[in-house]
């Protein structure tokens, strides 16, 4: 099925909760990384974008917090949903490298 | 942590305030934490990226809020697009309903809008008629006037001298035709009697200039514009259908125009009349090969295609250039080309700004007006935005709902407006018929429609999104709980509010100033003394056919026998005849040298007002002498010694200020002319109107030079109009070919020369009435309403011992400081914006006192009065009943 692209910063987010479970800035610093620096998460839109994946029921909140953080930290994990979309997106995101990756060669060929 | 990291996190707590309310409650600390990190970050880097950090995450809270309205989308499928079509359509029967249960609150919106718009569409179409469509012509930028000035003469505009014109013509290559045309008045006889009619000679290719077609018949041919060529005449549709009852066989009759019988080859279409009412018109007929130089009437060009002014001034000079060769080899005409607008319309240019200014302003007051009322109910409403919000609707669609209401009240009030502006315009244009040219046109066209819809979407989008975000703003859910509607809810409202009113008052205060400056200088402009007696004087002109007189002698001896026989109707005590009278639109102007004159300041001759006069003239129009004598009958005995009458600025342009002019001596502009003795001086008459400046004027005898059609004044002991047909009677019994031209009286001369200001005057004195009762009932509305809300607060107050005059007081005071501080704020505005009226003032001062303080007093004192009726009815307030209404 052919969808829309995923705004990346939305799949950055949900990559670094592939890894585990993570709090705000935690996913902020992994997205960064993962991106190599291109994803720059600032505030209002990292939590903002947590709100609505959690309407979407992409992710949901912790109720009880891993014991060695401070109680104010809120984590945030994905759910199956959300797993589901960020394969689609995965998989979308790959036929499309094949897709550029054939034409490029065939654009060498010639 | 270090100071700097604290006070960073303390400036972005700050910032966070930009952020949507709910974000900034749940991930306030989060945030914070991430912003610190990026700081931190930065830091290493340099001032530049901790600036760039700080604008990056400002940036970024803005466009939360933004994007706050909406949450991110979801992505949409189809069915929710045809849901939303639906909701609109509910969202209109939900807006209808709301809007008729608050019928009262409507039709005051609707009102107030369709007053504003009604303004603006009467003043559009007056501005879209003079200046966006003024001809009735296809493409009329194409058009322009060309005539020819003489700067070294101080002369503007000179005329066109016709062997000048047909250069133009056989060498110009920028244009598709030009004609050149010169009015003339005719007297038209069929047997029955004489009128004068308003003709134009013109040239043949008028028709191809203006691109107007007959309808009847054809235009002139090559043949018949030529000297000596048949007499042939075209008609206009209204002398037409006036003479000839509209019957199409009129083509091919003849009728007799001065004596001459010419044929009627077409009619015109109304629109041809133009630029004044002309009723028919004949081949001018020029011919090239004349040798004396007159100097008259105009030409206009149709200009082909993307040529400019300019370069079709640089085609006419070049055209120009072989006359300049030969004929005229001082260069005192130079031909200049302008665009035709600018000809025919500069006089209503400031006095269209003017009025249209003052008309945006009425309409902001009343859009003004408008917000406070919706704001007013919005606020009122927040109750059951808050109970529909908690049901499940979205604050978008509410928001939607809202502005859905507002834009069908717009849509009502511009509809109303539209059709009363229409009304308006009729009516302005019957009452001043004058004022207008008669080519132009005030109906309501496409570009009215477009404009009165862009008025309504303006009012709409400016005063009904303000009002809907106040309803959903904030907490709602403390709307609902609230036991009271608003008491609490509402001080950003409430301020806003106050605010419009201030806005309503400052800008009344502006038309207001301006209104009453204008009044007043129209009040001066009407007690200018005209230099002559404006009461009980009748004038006519009377044209003599040359057909049947040709010999001037005979034309002396018939206004000596009129004037004789004037005198002599019951009821008529003084009688003179004058080539040109004071305010009737008629001009000679003329060159002269005066022995032992002062040097020019510009070394430039002034141009000389050049009349004749009969001694009988000077009593019929009460002018007063300042010293020697007038002219007698004696001085118009041909061989008596030759003798002229000054004005005042005569003397004093020639001979400066305060001297003395009878009995020196003055010559027309030429070598060999001969000495005039001045015999007396009179005072100056406002010949071109009471509020422009009089030139030097002289008067010779009548017998001087003679002319064929003279102005004939004459004073009355009962009411002047009640002669006109004695004196019909009188040139009847002289000569029935001779038609009365145009009988009027003095008085009708100086209303009409005024009549324009007069207009001007009032209108902006009407609009400031309107936008001063607008914000008058606005003060009153808001006052009324934050009065209602705050009841139980009132209540509360009485209950703990407040007394009555406490609460009118804080009541009273909270309005008069909102009123005072408009006021204050629009007279400043008043004065700054009536320093651009410059000569509309006539010399009334903008800072003038008696305006001022009147405004001032005015706006306060109704103020205080909007405040104080609902400032009783605060202080009446029972506190036992208040506290149970809830």
């Amino acid at each position: 099925m052919a969808r829309d692209a995923m705004k990346p910063h939305l799949f950055y987010i949900l990559l670094a909760l592939g890894e585990g479970d993570r709090h705000g800035l935690a996913i902020a610093r992994d997205a960064q990384a993962l991106s190599g620096g291109s994803v720059r998460l600032w505030p209002a839109t990292l939590y903002g974008s947590l709100d609505d994946l959690r309407t979407r029921k992409w992710i949901e909140e912790l109720a009880e917090h891993p014991a060695d953080e401070s109680e104010r930290k809120r984590y945030y994990r994905l759910t199956r949903a959300g797993r589901a979309a960020l394969n689609d997106e995965a998989e979308r995101l790959a036929r499309l490298a094949r897709l550029a990756r054939a034409r490029a060669r065939l654009g060498d060929a010639r | 942590m270090n100071a700097p990291t604290r006070s960073a996190q303390g400036l972005y707590r700050v910032l966070l305030r930009l952020a949507p309310r709910r974000l900034r409650r749940e991930h306030a600390a989060g945030m914070e934490e991430l912003f610190t990190e990026r700081l931190t970050a930065a830091r290493a880097n340099g001032r530049a990226a901790v600036a760039a950090v700080w604008a990056r995450a400002a940036a970024d809270l803005l466009h939360a809020r933004v994007r706050g309205w909406r949450p991110e989308r979801v992505p949409l499928t189809v069915y929710i697009d045809e849901r939303t079509t639906l909701m609109i359509g509910s969202d209109l029967r939900y807006a209808w309903r709301a809007l008729v249960r608050q019928r009262g609150a409507s039709a005051l919106v609707v009102l107030m809008l369709a007053l504003g718009i009604a303004a603006n569409v009467a003043v559009f179409s007056l501005v879209n008629g003079l200046f966006l469509r003024p001809f009735p012509f296809p493409q009329p930028d194409r058009l322009a006037y060309i005539n020819t000035a003489a700067p070294k003469w101080n002369l503007d505009v000179v005329g066109i001298n016709f062997p000048d014109f047909y250069q133009w013509n056989k060498d110009q290559k920028l244009f598709d035709a030009l004609m050149h045309y010169d009015f003339n008045a005719f007297n038209l006889s069929d047997g029955g009697g004489a009128t004068r009619v308003r003709g134009a000679l013109i040239t043949g290719d008028f028709t191809k200039v203006l691109g107007v077609e007959p309808i009847l018949g054809r235009t002139f041919t090559a043949d018949e514009d030529r000297p000596k060529g048949p007499p042939v005449v075209i008609l206009s549709t209204a002398l037409w259908r006036d003479r000839f009852g509209g019957d199409r066989d009129a083509v091919g009759r003849t009728v007799r125009l001065d004596g001459i019988v010419r044929t009627i080859v077409g009619v015109m279409p109304p629109e041809a009349s133009f630029p004044s009412e002309v009723q028919l018109w004949v081949p001018m007929a020029g011919d090239p090969a004349q040798t004396y130089q007159s100097y008259s009437g105009d030409a206009i060009g149709r200009m082909k295609p993307g040529v400019t002014i300019e370069q079709a001034q640089a085609d006419i000079r070049r055209a120009h250039q072989p006359i300049w060769d030969t004929k005229e080899k001082d260069h005192i005409v130079t031909p200049f080309v302008r665009p035709l607008r600018d000809t025919f319309v500069a006089d209503y240019r400031g006095a269209a700004k003017a009025v249209g200014g003052a008309v945006a302003l009425l309409l902001i007051v009343a859009c003004a007006n408008v917000a406070a009322v919706m704001l007013a109910r919005a606020l009122a409403r927040r109750r059951e935005m808050g109970i529909r919000l908690a049901l499940g609707s979205s604050r978008a669609r509410l928001l939607r709902q809202l502005l859905i209401e507002n834009l069908l009240l717009a849509a009502a009030g511009g509809i109303v407006g539209l059709a009363a502006g229409r009304a308006a315009i009729a009516g302005l244009v019957e009452i001043i018929p004058d004022q207008f040219p008669r080519w132009a046109q005030f109906g309501i066209d496409g570009r009215t429609i477009a404009f009165a819809l862009l008025s309504v979407f303006v009012t709409v989008v400016l005063f009904g999104w303000a009002p809907a975000l106040h309803a959903l703003g904030g907490d709602l859910r403390s709307a609902v709980s609230a036991t009271t509607n608003g008491t609490t809810g509402a001080p950003r409202g409430r301020r806003t509010l106050w605010t419009l009113v201030a806005g309503e008052f400052a800008m009344s205060a502006v038309l207001l100033v301006c209104g009453l400056l204008l009044v007043k200088a129209f009040d001066r402009v009407r007690s200018v003394d005209p230099g002559f007696r404006a009461d009980h004087v009748l004038l006519a002109s009377v044209p003599l056919s040359e057909g049947t007189r040709p010999k001037p002698e005979q034309w002396t001896a018939f206004w000596n026998e009129l004037e004789q026989r004037v005198r002599r109707i019951p009821g008529v005590d003084a009688a003179g005849v004058i080539t040109c009278a004071p305010l009737d639109n008629c001009h000679t102007g003329n060159f002269y040298q005066a022995e032992g004159a002062i040097p020019r300041p510009d070394g430039k001759n002034p141009v000389v007002l050049w009349r004749t006069a009969s001694a009988g003239y000077f009593p019929a129009m009460g002018i007063r002498l300042k010293e020697g004598r007038f002219l007698t009958d004696a001085d118009a005995v041909t061989d008596a010694a030759r003798v002229v009458l000054v004005n005042e600025s005569f003397v004093k342009t020639f001979w400066g200020e305060g001297a003395k002019g009878a009995g020196r001596r003055i010559k027309y502009n030429d070598a060999q002319a001969p000495w005039i003795t001045v015999v007396g001086v009179t005072a100056d008459v406002k010949h071109y109107g009471l509020e422009r400046p009089m030139r030097p004027g002289v008067y010779f005898p009548a017998t001087v030079n003679p002319l064929s059609s003279m102005t004939i004044a004459l004073h009355t002991t009962v009411e002047p109009e009640s002669i006109t047909s004695a004196l019909r009677e009188t040139l009847r019994q002289m000569d029935p070919e001779t038609p009365l031209s145009r009988p009027r009286t003095m008085e009708t001369l100086i209303a009409r020369s005024t009549a324009q200001r007069a207009a001007f005057s009032w209108m902006l004195a009407v609009f400031a009435g309107l936008a001063f009762v607008l914000a008058i009932g606005g003060a009153y509305g808001v006052a009324t309403y934050l009065v209602t809300q705050r009841t139980r607060e009132i209540g509360i107050r009485v209950a703990l011992g407040a007394r009555t005059a406490d609460i009118y007081r804080g009541v009273v005071a909270t309005g008069l400081g909102v009123v005072v501080a408009g006021v204050v704020l629009g007279l400043g505005g008043a004065v700054l914006v009536a320093g651009q009226l410059g000569s509309a003032l006539f010399g009334v001062s903008r800072y003038d006192a008696g305006v001022l303080s009147f405004v001032t007093l005015v706006l306060v004192g109704t103020a205080l009065l909007a405040n104080g009726f609902p400032a009783r009815r605060a202080a009446r307030i029972d506190p036992m009943r208040s506290l149970r209404t809830e």
